[in-house]
Order: structure tokens, then C-alpha cells, then sequence
């Protein structure tokens, strides 16, 4: 049984359709990304699985069960975790803390959620920095907090929001050791949503691909790349008809 | 167990705060033995009473982001469910004060759901806007005096009662006060610790990220809510019996939501220690500047401009209060 | 029905001064998103200086208005420059608190200043006069031109906000300061412009109300509150709004005087002694309550 199911999301907003009819499946352990030109639709579409967004048509099934009309909190209890594209640290909270809110989502004993918090947090080799305040860390540092508060709720399903974004290649490839181990390790299915291309690719079993608010692509990495719809919805239809030859 | 373990555990501050606080904690221990005016004991109570309304205030306001300035409101539930359970069947403040908690709680639960649909500006007015329904309702049932309000006459009772918290000497109101509030200290200290307040912290930070991490926003605010109606009740009773003379005006007032809030905020929202320090620098203030201002002859008020000053002065330029600049001090040197 | 009739022209007279109480509050929020305590303080300040003005030149209380306008004005490009610019740079509770300060600061200033008995107009043209439009129903002069003025000062804003250059910058800056400073809207200044024209409306509005309604220190906190409710009703940034919203909330204030009537009349015991009169405002904050938890946009504000 596939772990997500989603059949014919549509999404409006008033007269605009980001999502429109988009359908596929995700099993477990799988790591699928999700990639599109800006404005696709992409992080819509997260935010209706996880429940953020009411649909405007069609259905979600997580583990077998209809989440269609559950509200966000309780799509996490279920299992579901997520981060977000903007992710915003107010100096409110230490990392630590911050774990420890997603620890404290199955249990209410802090010494409890501080343990496995301690743990999330030396297996994704943060602990050095359990001190400090989220602010005081730099954007890559930031993101990997956020991986690890949601490992906190113990997900079976991980979406992440362009985790990668405004990274250099170093931080990169933390990025993606980190996501590897969170797949492989750990065993929780990830979707994830990615700007950054060489991090797609190379981790993912399978990539959907969005544009406008429609499903264009859903396949093997290097069967997507050639995807003609693919690269035109990258490159432009214009472009591509310029480089007909070229392209192939 | 693990709860009172918790509550009892101040280990993750730094030492110097320890022993500042070791040291403020003997101070009002022993306070009342040293020959004092009874000027300066009224301010004390005040300290205490004002310092238990902003810990309670600061479980939502503080913690949870969410200002509250509709706190007068409870001070009345509890306040009139003593005054008028005393004297209409004498019932005893230990009796009449769960009750009013009661009450208080009930209501809270009430108003609160709905009440947490807004955010940001819209639901500061709209906490507002409650109290004063509530206070107005007051003010015209007769049942409770009306604007005229309650008073319980000592002589009728043989002090010192310790049932029905009736004293001639301050000491004795004091030193209750106290126990309310080391027990007050040690509820807060539990709850920034627990899973509520950590809930509350994220929901501050960002409402969206928090539902991602399994939490019912609504519901955290609305229990949260309960919890700091609690505290003002508890207070609001005990208050009641302190003054023995209580009217809409004087306990269900717009005025005393804001300086709830004020003290809490000028202190240091958010913080364990804030609100105290917040109600220790302000009622001194307030009443030192009443003594030697305003009474004096044709300068009724000046006492609360100076007052208002200060407060615009401290929400202009260091809206954290004292306890964030101490932290922000902190963290700096850190770093 | 006669009464009721009354009635209803009274709320309608009030609630046309209400609306513009309101109106400086909707603007400095449209503007610049901040809730404003000392609101009713300014009315205050408004009266006093009607008051004083009339009574120091032997003016009629009418004409003080351009008086009370410029004072408005004045003040609150003061209050502005001086201490709410500085308050915008913190978080919402600060900004709360800060002009609960300046509230709690013109209050007593005004008590140390003005002392603390009532003050009301004794003379003017119109003061003392009415008018029988039949039907029973009598309207005191005083407010008839109140309520006139207020149509006028509402629409002179409406053209101000919606025909005038630099109403249209003030509008583009409500609507998206970041986006009207972009487009070389000078932000401070269109702040400084509102907190003037929020004000000064406010003020002439105080100079209106004084020709029927005595001024003490003490009055601005429920006129706060009013405000507010039919900011809320009409919608935050709603000039129009507000307009509308001010006469729904100067009926829903006398209709409870009609209530109480109607029980006494018609004997109804049990419903007379719920002191409806004295609950007026009352109705007024629960009706806020129940706007904004269900209705938050209100009639027709854009904010929420």
C-alpha cells in the first residue's frame, strides 16, 4: 500500500488555480522530489497535503487513511512532518528548544523530549550548537535545525521546502549527507521540493515535476531530464524551438 | 513526581541569578520583622499581589505572544465571589476562592475559544471590549452592590481569622501573599518547562511552523488562557478580603488590565523573572511618586504624569523591558 | 412610536458626530497599523479648546472649529515626530502600551491643567434652541449642527483621500507602505500627515461634541472605546466605513433609552429592571466583540 495518495488536487485562489488536478502516489522509503519553474505550484501543494490549505478538489491518503479534511496539527500527529521555505527563527527559542517542540509532540515528560532531542540532535551533528539561539546561526545551520525539530515528532513522512536554497556547494553537500542519512538511516520517506538541481537528481528515486499548477512528469531522474515538457517548461517554448536540434 | 522535580529545578540559570534571587527571597522572608511604616508594607503587598497578576498574565502574554489586556475581568470574578460568598453565607476564603477560580476558569473557556480567532491588534481590543461588558454588568446588578459595590465590615468577624482571611495587622496578609507566591514562582517555573509552554513558545514564533509540529493552536492558547485567568482570580479573592471594600471601578477597570500587562512587559514578558521585576520597579515607583508628588497642593496628577512618562519612555526605546536587556547583555558578552 | 421615533433621530444625530470620532482613528490605522488608546484623549483636548476658545474670545462655540482643527493638526504631527516614529520600530505590545502611556499622560496633564470638575457651553447661538420637525420629535440645535458638520467634514476627508494628490499617497501607503515608498512615497511624512489629519478630525470633532456634552479629564476613555467599535463595524481603513458604522453605533446607544420606555409603558416589570439605559455602551463593546470574532472585515474595511 503506498504511504500518500493524492488524487486530483485542485487548488484555487480565487481566480487563480495554483494547483490543477495534480494525482500521483509515493510508497514507502522513497525519496521523491518535487522541482518546477518558481510559481509552479510546488509549496502549494505541500501546504494542502499537510493539511495547511482546505482543498478545493480532491483527496489525500496517508497510511491508508482519507486526511482530506484534517486540519494541519492533527496530519502531523498522524505522522506527516514538514519544513518550511521561510523559516522563521525570532530568537525565541534555542536549537535545542526547538527540537524539543517537535520531541514534545509524543510525549509530555521534558525529560523525555530533551533526551530524544539530544539524540536527533548528535545524529544530525548539531549537538555543538544546542546552545545557541537559532537566530544567532547561519542559513545553513538554520535549515538543518528545522530537519531536525521535524524529525522530533518521529515522521513517517518528511516534506522538505527547499532546504537547499541560497546554500553553497559545501553546505550543499551537507544538506544532501544529511538528507541521505535521514532516508537511508532512518527509513522515512521524503518528498522534497528543490531548486537545486545536482541535490535532485542525485538523491532522488523519483522526480514529479510541476508547472502551473499541473503535473507535467513523474519518472526516473535521467528519464525526466529528457522529458521534452520538462525542459520546456524550464527553458521557454521559444527557447526550445530555437534549439530544436540541440535539444534533440 | 517528575512535575515537582521540575518545578523545583532552577538549574538552567546561571549562578548569579541564584544567588540575586536567594538573596530577594530572604529579603521578603524577613522583611516585615524589621520596624517599618505601614506605608511600606501596603507597597510590599502591592508588589506581591501585582507580581502573581503578571505571572499569570506573562503565561500568555509573555510566553505566548498573545496581549492580554483583559485581565480585570477575572480580578472581579474572584474578588466578588469571596465578598459576596463572605457576606451574603459566610463561606470562608479557602471555600470561596477555588470556587471564584471556578468561575473565573468557566468563563474564560467561555469567551476564550471565540476569542482566539483574532490576533494581533484585533484581539487586545477585543479582550478589552470584554472586561468592560463584564464591568458594566457589574456596575448595574444589584446583587453585587452595583457601582456602589461591596464591603466587608472587620468588626463582624473576630480577627485574626485565617479561615475567612480577615486581619487587623497587615503581617498576617503579608506573609500569605508570600506563600501564593513562592507557589506562583514554582507553577511558572514548571510551566516554561512543559510541554504547554513549549507549545506556547512556537506558537509565538510562528503559528504555521508550530501546527507542523503536531500543535492544536487554538486549544494551547485557550487552556494557556485558563491558566493565567487562574492566577488573577486566586489574587482577585485574596484581594477582597485585603481591601474589604470592592466597586467595578476600582478592580474591574481598564487601568488595572494595562498596569497587569505593563508590569509584565516593562520587566521582561517572556521570562520567568520579568513580571516580578517588572511589579518591583513599578509600584514602588508608583507609590513613592504618589507620596511625594501628589500630594501636594494643586499638583493632583503629576505623580501619574511622571508615571506615564516613564512608561512611554521604556515602550519607545527598550520594549524587551529589563529583563531582555539583561539577556541581550548576556548573549553579546557570549559572543 | 413617537418615542421611538425620537429615538432613532437621536442615534442618527449622535451617531453622525460618533462617525466622526471614529475617523481620525481609522485613518492613522490605515496608515500605519497602529492602535492608537490616547485616541479619546485627543477628543478631550478637542473640547477643552472649543471650550476655552469660545469663552476667551466670546466666539460662538461653532466657529471655534478651524481653531480646534489647527491645534489637532499640530498635536499630532507633534505626537508623531516626538514619540510614536519611535514606537513603531517595536513590537505590537510596546506600541499598546506606549500610547496607553500617552493616554494615561494627556489625562493627567489635562487634570493638573483643567482640574477636575465638569465644563460645559452656556452660551452660543444655538445653545439652549431646538428644533420640532413634528411627530413629537424635538432636536436640540446644537446637535443638528453637529451632526451637519460632521457630513461635511466626512466629505471634505473623502475628497481629501480619494481626489487630492497627496490624499492618494496616503491611501497608496494604507493600502502598502512598502510598495508606496517604492513608487517615492515618503513614508515618515505621509505618517506624520495622518497622525495630523487623524488628530485634528478628532479634535473638531471634541469641539462639536463640547456644545452639548460637558468635558471633564476623564472622558476620553470611553469615547476609546466607541471609537474603536465603529472602527471595527466599519472596517479598519474604511473612511466610508466609518461613516456608517458611527450611525449603527449612535443608534445601538439610544435604542436602549427607547427599551426602557417601552417596558415602562407597557408595564413590563420583570424586562424594567434590567437597566438597559445604563448598559448603553455596554451593547456597544459587545457588539464589537461579536463583529470582529465573526465579521472581522466589518462592513467594508480591506484589513484584517
Amino acid at each position: 500500500m503506498p504511504l500518500l495518495e493524492i488524487h486530483h488536487i485542485t487548488k484555487d485562489f480565487g481566480g487563480l488555480r495554483a494547483n490543477d488536478d495534480i494525482s500521483f502516489s509515493l510508497e514507502k522509503e522513497e525519496l521523491v522530489g518535487l522541482i518546477g519553474p518558481n510559481g509552479a505550484g510546488k509549496t502549494t501543494l505541500f501546504n494542502c497535503i499537510s493539511g495547511l490549505y482546505p482543498l478545493t478538489s480532491g483527496q489525500i491518503f496517508f497510511d491508508g487513511e482519507d486526511i482530506t479534511e484534517l486540519k494541519a496539527h492533527e496530519v502531523a500527529r498522524r505522522g506527516m512532518a514538514r519544513t518550511f521555505q521561510v523559516y522563521v527563527a525570532s530568537g525565541n527559542l534555542t536549537v535545542k528548544e526547538n527540537v524539543m517542540v517537535g520531541c514534545f509532540m509524543n510525549t509530555r515528560s521534558r525529560f523525555q523530549a530533551g533526551d530524544h532531542a539530544k539524540e536527533i540532535l548528535k545524529d544530525l551533528r548539531l549537538k555543538d550548537l544546542s546552545e545557541y539561539l537559532v537566530s544567532e546561526l547561519p542559513g545553513a545551520a538554520q535549515k538543518r535545525v528545522a530537519m531536525a525539530t521535524a524529525l522530533g515528532t518521529n515522521p513517517k513522512l518528511l516534506l522538505l521546502d527547499e532546504v537547499a536554497a541560497g546554500l553553497n556547494p559545501s553546505e550543499i553537500e551537507e544538506i544532501m549527507i544529511t538528507i541521505k542519512h535521514i532516508h537511508n538511516e532512518l527509513g522515512v520517506t521524503v518528498v522534497l521540493i528543490e531548486h537545486v538541481m545536482e541535490l535532485v537528481m542525485k538523491v532522488s528515486d523519483r522526480v514529479v515535476v510541476l508547472d502551473s499548477g499541473q503535473k507535467i512528469s513523474d519518472g526516473k531522474p535521467m528519464t525526466i531530464a529528457k522529458d521534452p515538457r520538462v525542459i520546456k517548461a524550464y527553458l521557454g517554448e521559444r527557447y526550445v524551438k530555437e534549439h530544436a536540434e540541440e535539444l534533440g | 513526581m517528575e512535575t515537582i522535580k521540575s518545578a523545583f529545578d532552577f538549574s538552567d540559570f546561571p549562578r548569579i541569578d541564584l544567588i540575586i534571587a536567594g538573596a530577594v527571597l530572604i529579603f521578603l522572608l524577613t522583611f516585615p520583622l524589621f520596624p517599618l511604616s505601614s506605608f511600606a508594607m501596603v507597597t510590599m503587598i502591592q508588589f506581591l499581589m501585582f507580581s502573581l497578576y503578571g505571572m499569570g498574565w506573562n503565561t500568555i502574554g509573555g510566553y505566548g505572544g498573545q496581549v492580554d489586556l483583559g485581565k480585570a475581568q477575572y480580578v472581579g470574578i474572584g474578588a466578588y465571589t469571596t465578598s459576596v460568598m463572605l457576606i451574603r453565607w459566610d463561606i470562608p476564603f479557602w471555600i470561596s476562592m477555588p470556587i471564584g477560580v471556578c468561575f473565573a476558569v468557566g468563563w474564560s473557556f467561555i469567551i476564550g475559544y471565540p476569542l482566539f480567532r483574532l490576533k494581533g491588534h484585533y484581539f487586545a481590543i477585543a479582550t478589552i471590549a470584554t472586561s468592560l461588558v463584564l464591568k458594566d454588568l457589574f456596575e448595574s446588578w444589584n446583587f453585587v452592590g452595583a457601582a456602589m459595590g461591596l464591603e466587608i465590615s472587620p468588626i463582624k468577624y473576630n480577627p485574626p481569622d485565617f479561615l475567612r482571611l480577615i486581619f487587623k495587622d497587615d503581617i498576617y496578609y503579608y506573609y500569605i501573599l508570600l506563600w501564593f507566591f513562592l507557589v506562583g514562582i514554582l507553577y511558572i517555573n514548571w510551566f516554561r518547562k512543559s510541554q504547554l509552554g513549549f507549545q506556547l513558545r512556537s506558537i509565538k514564533d510562528n503559528e504555521d511552523v508550530a501546527r507542523s509540529l503536531g500543535i492544536n493552536v487554538r486549544w494551547s492558547k485557550v487552556k494557556t488562557y485558563a491558566i493565567a485567568t487562574a492566577f488573577v482570580s486566586v489574587v482577585g479573592s485574596f484581594h477582597a478580603c485585603y481591601i474589604k471594600n470592592i466597586e467595578p471601578e476600582d478592580t474591574m477597570s481598564l487601568t488595572i488590565s494595562i498596569m497587569i500587562a505593563l508590569m509584565a512587559m516593562l520587566g521582561g514578558a517572556g521570562s520567568l523573572w520579568g513580571p516580578i521585576i517588572g511589579a518591583g520597579v513599578l509600584i514602588p515607583l508608583k507609590s513613592y511618586l504618589k507620596e511625594w508628588l501628589g500630594a501636594t497642593a494643586g499638583l493632583v496628577g503629576i505623580d501619574l504624569v511622571i508615571y506615564a512618562l516613564i512608561i512611554m519612555i521604556i515602550s519607545a526605546f527598550e520594549p524587551r523591558g529589563i529583563w531582555g536587556i539583561v539577556e541581550k547583555v548576556r548573549r553579546r558578552k557570549r559572543n | 412610536m413617537d418615542i421611538l421615533l425620537s429615538s432613532l433621530a437621536a442615534g442618527l444625530l449622535i451617531g453622525m458626530v460618533l462617525a466622526i470620532v471614529a475617523l481620525g482613528l481609522t485613518i492613522i490605522f490605515g496608515v500605519m497599523d497602529i492602535v492608537n488608546f490616547a485616541h479619546g484623549e485627543f477628543l478631550m483636548i478637542g473640547m477643552y479648546t472649543g471650550l476655552l476658545t469660545a469663552q476667551s474670545t466670546g466666539m460662538d462655540p461653532l466657529f471655534t472649529l478651524p481653531v480646534a482643527a489647527i491645534v489637532g493638526f499640530l498635536l499630532g504631527v507633534l505626537c508623531y515626530f516626538g514619540f510614536i516614529k519611535f514606537l513603531l520600530r517595536g513590537p505590537m505590545i510596546a506600541q499598546l502600551l506606549g500610547t496607553f502611556g500617552l493616554m494615561l499622560f494627556l489625562r493627567n496633564l489635562a487634570l493638573l491643567i483643567f482640574g477636575s470638575e465638569d465644563r460645559a457651553v452656556h452660551h452660543g447661538i444655538l445653545v439652549g434652541k431646538s428644533f420640532d420637525i413634528g411627530m413629537s420629535i424635538i432636536i436640540p440645535a446644537t446637535k443638528l449642527a453637529a451632526a451637519g458638520l460632521s457630513v461635511v467634514a466626512f466629505w471634505g476627508i473623502w475628497l481629501l483621500m480619494n481626489r487630492t494628490k497627496i490624499g492618494k499617497a496616503l491611501t497608496a501607503t494604507s493600502l502598502n507602505a512598502q510598495g508606496a515608498r517604492y513608487m517615492g512615497i515618503p513614508t515618515e511624512r505621509m505618517n506624520a500627515l495622518a497622525w495630523g489629519i487623524g488628530v485634528g478630525s478628532v479634535t473638531v470633532a471634541g469641539a462639536l461634541i463640547v456644545n452639548f456634552w460637558s468635558v471633564n479629564p476623564f472622558i476620553g476613555l470611553l469615547f476609546t472605546m466607541i471609537a474603536f467599535a465603529i472602527v471595527a463595524l466599519g472596517g479598519f481603513g474604511s473612511v466610508p466605513g466609518a461613516f456608517f458604522a458611527g450611525i449603527v453605533v449612535g443608534m445601538i446607544t439610544e435604542i436602549p433609552g427607547f427599551w426602557d420606555f417601552f417596558t415602562y409603558t407597557f408595564n413590563l416589570e420583570w424586562m424594567a429592571n434590567v437597566p438597559m439605559t445604563s448598559l448603553k455602551y455596554m451593547w456597544v463593546y459587545l457588539a464589537y466583540f461579536l463583529i470582529m470574532v465573526f465579521r472581522p472585515r466589518g462592513l467594508f474595511g480591506w484589513k484584517q
